[in-house]
């Protein structure tokens, strides 16, 4: 009895707690995606449209630019989101240690990049890769290479320059999360382990990825969803180009939206193609969830 | 100190009520208007509104720094919601990009050949606004394109202004052979994602992308494939300087690194901005294609125009406002010629004395006259609904096409993704 | 101990890299703000003396008090507001579990990938209907229950220690006190992280913001500065200037904030 009073209270608490923001979110979220649900099967052009069935998937089915845009947004994926998530760890990790003199100012230093404004790193970025650049400049007063690399020229040169410009601008914005979460870690665990000879790396490893696994896993939600929407460097720094090589899925919605001839229903499909893969993503990483949770 | 506070909490006072209240309304007789350039078009605006509030007091404007993609932005959002308010009386928008506006949101724009007679402007400028017999456009400035020339790189690499002079464009990729031999100075600084480059080529033979407004015309059409052509002689020959966006596209002639400037008249301004160089620059009409029927040395790049919205309150008050001044006042365009460098397509225009005046800076050369003669030879084409799909898909071949690739499969590729897009 | 020298060396000379490679463009973006166009664009890194200029420049073309107030505005109450209402739902789905909440916080992930694109014109719509145009409400409502800050509270919960709340259940708090004096202090540097966060994407917010705030008057200093880079010829130095005093806000912020990511929460589980 006094049980079923306790769990009928943790369920009023539960739904309490997340009330405002679901009521929130119940107006300014279901019904824009509901609408944007049933434009996805709407064809015509701006407000001329009517109900197409189909036809908007036959359409993304042929799309070969949706598929480079994909491919590009995929690239990008699998070779930033690693590197940046061990590079803000390491800084977070380096940057916690109480010891370390300067801690504020290189905190402070690291986090410079997501706070520079976008138009005037994005033009810094773009005359340092141009090919007298001081990139190349340097690169070539080293003797590294010969010739200039057409960094802003060439489709793969300019996917590392983006791969570059993301990895600077939010290394430090994703240290921050680890940074706080690294205070929650009780400094008695690490006390022990260092008295029981535990190596750095181990205690790394052993102690501090683990206690941090919750907000890696979140940062590392945020930073896929971030590639998969990825738009102002792109935007910004190549616009897509050279040769659709950094073309991007949120810059082609962009694209379908304003500057082609306005298809609502085709670029809102598009838009679902971007949760069709994050619900995959999701299916995939609960399965290997649930393999490992069995094997030990 | 006290001031900065009172002003700022005066200021959360407003940001507060702004809350409570609906949507500012306007007060009657007052004109919105979007533009983007303080030093250009919206300096312009200014003038023409200053004209027609002295003699109609009761009129007044605003006039706001709105950006291109903006205008994009909110036009089309508040458009496909149905919602006006909030939209301005007047807006200008770029010729290539009317076409997606007019036929995907009938009704949206006045037609102003109604009341205001269309002959009185450059051809080609009512036609990049004209749909379904209607012209939508009052037509603002033009792109009429010029060579802008370094004369004293060219003399000393042995060139007279006479040889530059109603050439062809292989003609002039000689020149820049031997310009970059003698002075290491690269011809055309060239944006990989900008095809203003083609664009002007092709357009000097009368032909465009598509053909009826919405038919590509890419794998059949010569004078396309010949401006491509050329594009890949000069980068294979090392004469395209590449840069990566606008501000480095003008670094490269500000800065004195390329021999010429292939551009529409806009650009008088920003090569006036260094006035260490007066006396070095001059003007000659663009370069020709060689084989292409029709060749002209006239074409466009870029250029806008004011569009007034059906849904403005005070249509009557907009369409009498471009009526007397933007339609009919010569002096106003001699103004803003002279203050801004605006070239308008008001054909009249050109008989003003600022037209006829000689500029020292390009060594006295009667710029102005020359560029409002080429102007009303432009041919006119029409740019109809694809054009900005077809641009997308000739810049994803660019540097393909730079690096030596085969053109005929580059045409298939850009008419593949064109006509992909086109649906 | 010459080993821990030579680490320590080699973890300052890194950061000091990295440091280095973080604050250059910034850098470049202050010397910017004291040079003329003409200098910013041909690549001077050294200060100018066209700072005064700059400035006189942009305040003729920008209201800066009211822009900077419209963005204080903006960030200050989309800030508090996000707080509360996000953090209450990240801890609400992590210490009340159940089967139903837990399929909506999966439905709330997938929501987080949708592209904001997509939303823009029915949201567009629903703002309209309600007459909130050109409204600082307009830009602050939709932004308040955000799924990434739930989210993140969300993760940062699963550190909050259950001996905690279990002892202040035996010492006979309700839940909501529990929250309020258990859970807020304990999480500080969490909610400090958060307020960075919250604030920076406030304050840039464009796209939204763009479409509904319409007079000049309301705009907010992210829009102002896009328009500053539309003309045909910017002026580099009013908008490198712009720029800087648009980041300070943010920076401050972080400045004092991140003091909290030492003082921890060792404290109070002890």
């Amino acid at each position: 009895m006094a049980q079923a009073r306790l769990d009928r209270n943790e369920q009023i608490n539960g739904w309490a707690f997340i009330m405002p923001a679901m009521v929130l979110l119940g107006i300014f979220m279901i019904y824009p995606i509901l609408w944007s649900l049933w434009m996805s099967f709407q064809v015509g052009r701006g407000n001329a449209f009517s109900f197409g069935g189909l036809a908007n998937i036959q359409r993304l089915a042929n799309d070969a630019l949706l598929l480079q845009a994909l491919s590009n947004t995929i690239i990008f994926f699998i070779i930033q989101v690693p590197i940046m998530i061990v590079l803000a760890l390491l800084f977070a990790v380096a940057l916690n240690d109480a010891t370390l003199r300067l801690r504020g100012i290189f905190r402070t230093l690291l986090f410079l990049p997501c706070v520079t404004s976008l138009i005037a790193y994005s033009s810094l970025f773009k005359s340092m890769f141009s090919n007298d650049g001081v990139i190349n400049q340097a690169l070539m007063g080293l003797h590294i290479i010969d010739a200039p690399i057409p960094w802003l020229t060439d489709p793969f040169w300019a996917k590392i320059v983006i791969i570059s410009a993301i990895t600077w601008r939010w290394t430090g914005y994703n240290m921050i999360f680890y940074l706080a979460a690294l205070q929650n870690i009780d400094k008695s665990i690490y006390e022990a382990a260092r008295i029981d000879g535990i190596p750095a790396w181990a205690r790394f490893c052993k102690i501090t990825v683990p206690m941090l696994k919750p907000v890696i896993l979140f940062t590392t939600i945020l930073s896929t969803i971030g590639t998969l929407q990825l738009f102002d460097e792109v935007n910004n720094i190549t616009q897509g180009g050279p040769g659709n090589g950094t073309l991007t899925l949120s810059l082609y919605i962009y694209n379908l939206t304003f500057r082609m001839m306005p298809s609502f229903g085709y670029s809102a499909l598009v838009s679902w193609v971007i949760v069709l893969i994050v619900a995959v993503l999701s299916v995939i990483q609960f399965f290997i969830a649930r393999d490992r949770r069995r094997t030990t | 100190m006290l001031r900065t506070s009172s002003r700022l909490s005066r200021s959360l006072a407003l940001a507060f009520a702004g809350i409570s209240l609906t949507s500012v309304s306007v007060a009657a007789g007052e004109l919105t208007i979007w533009c983007w350039d303080p030093n250009f078009n919206i300096a312009a605006m200014a003038d023409a509104t200053a004209r027609y509030t002295a003699a109609n007091p009761d009129t007044t404007f605003a006039i706001n720094n709105v950006t291109q993609d903006e205008i994009n932005q909110k036009l089309q959002t508040q458009l496909l919601a149905g919602v006006s308010d909030g939209l301005p009386d007047i807006v200008l928008i770029q010729d290539d990009n009317i076409q997606r506006f007019l036929q995907s949101f009938p009704g949206a724009f006045v037609p102003l050949s109604d009341s205001i007679d269309m002959t009185k402007f450059a051809d080609y400028k009512v036609a990049a606004a004209t749909y379904e017999g209607k012209s939508y456009s009052l037509p603002f400035d033009s792109g009429v394109t010029g060579l802008f020339y370094r004369a004293d790189y060219l003399e000393e690499a042995g060139y007279t202004p006479a040889d530059v002079q109603d050439i062809t464009w292989d003609r002039l990729i000689e020149i820049g052979k031997d310009v970059l031999d003698k002075t290491d100075k690269q011809l055309i600084g060239m944006d990989f994602n900008d095809d203003g480059q083609i664009i002007m080529m092709m357009q000097s033979t009368g032909s465009w992308y598509l053909t009826e407004g919405n038919e590509p015309n890419i794998l059949d059409n010569p004078a396309l494939r010949e401006s491509l052509e050329v594009f890949q002689e000069m980068s294979q020959a090392g004469l395209l300087k590449p840069v990566s966006d606008w501000t480095s596209y003008t670094g490269s002639f500000t800065s004195g690194d390329v021999a010429t400037v292939p551009q529409g008249v806009w650009i008088t301004g920003t090569i006036k901005s260094m006035p260490d160089q007066a006396g070095q620059w001059r003007v000659a009409p663009l370069p020709k294609l060689n084989d292409v029927e029709g060749a002209t040395h006239y074409s466009n790049n870029g250029g806008s125009s004011w569009y007034v919205l059906s849904s403005s309150q005070n249509q009557e008050e907009a369409i009498d406002f471009l009526k007397t001044v933007w339609a009919e006042d010569v002096d106003f365009y001699q103004g803003i010629l002279v203050n801004q460098g605006a070239v308008g397509s008001l054909l009249a225009a050109r008989e003003g004395d600022a037209y006829k005046a000689s500029d020292d800076f390009f060594s006295g050369e009667p710029v102005w006259q020359n560029f409002s003669d080429w102007l009303s030879q432009v041919p006119a084409v029409d740019y109809g609904t694809f054009t900005p799909e077809a641009r997308l898909a000739v810049r994803a071949q660019l540097p393909n096409i730079a690096n030596g690739g085969n053109i005929d499969d580059a045409l298939k590729a850009i008419d593949a993704q064109l006509r992909q897009q086109m649906q | 101990m010459n080993s821990y020298v030579l680490k320590r060396g080699l973890t300052y000379a890194l950061l000091s890299f990295a440091a280095f490679l973080s604050v250059f463009p910034f850098f470049w973006m202050v010397v910017g703000a004291t040079n003329k166009s003409t200098d910013v664009v041909t690549g001077k890194l050294s200060p100018g003396d066209n700072l005064i200029t700059n400035f006189q420049n942009l305040a003729s073309q920008v209201d800066l008090v009211r822009i900077f107030g419209n963005s204080f505005f903006i960030a200050i109450v989309s800030t508090v507001l996000t707080l509360i209402v996000s953090s209450l739902a990240g801890y609400g789905f992590e210490i009340f579990r159940s089967r139903v909440r837990e399929r909506v916080f999966q439905l709330l992930l997938l929501f987080l990938s949708i592209p904001f694109a997509a939303l823009m014109v029915p949201l567009f719509v629903l703002i309209s209907r309600a007459q909130l145009n050109n409204t600082f409400a307009a830009v602050i409502l939709p932004t308040i229950a955000s799924i990434f800050i739930i989210f993140y509270f969300r993760q940062a919960t699963k550190a909050f220690p259950h001996e905690l709340r279990d002892a202040a259940r035996v010492d006979g708090l309700k839940e909501w006190q529990i929250f309020l004096f258990v859970y807020l202090p304990t999480m500080r540097s969490t909610y400090a992280a958060a307020t960075i966060i919250v604030f920076m994407g406030a304050w840039n917010n464009y796209l939204w913001p763009l479409i509904v705030l319409q007079t000049n008057e309301n705009k907010t200093i992210t829009l102002v500065i896009s328009t500053l880079t539309a003309a045909y010829t910017p002026d580099y130095g009013v908008i490198l200037l712009a720029t800087v005093l648009a980041t300070l806000p943010t920076l401050i912020i972080f400045f004092v904030l991140q003091r909290q990511f030492v003082a921890g929460m060792l404290g109070a589980v002890k």
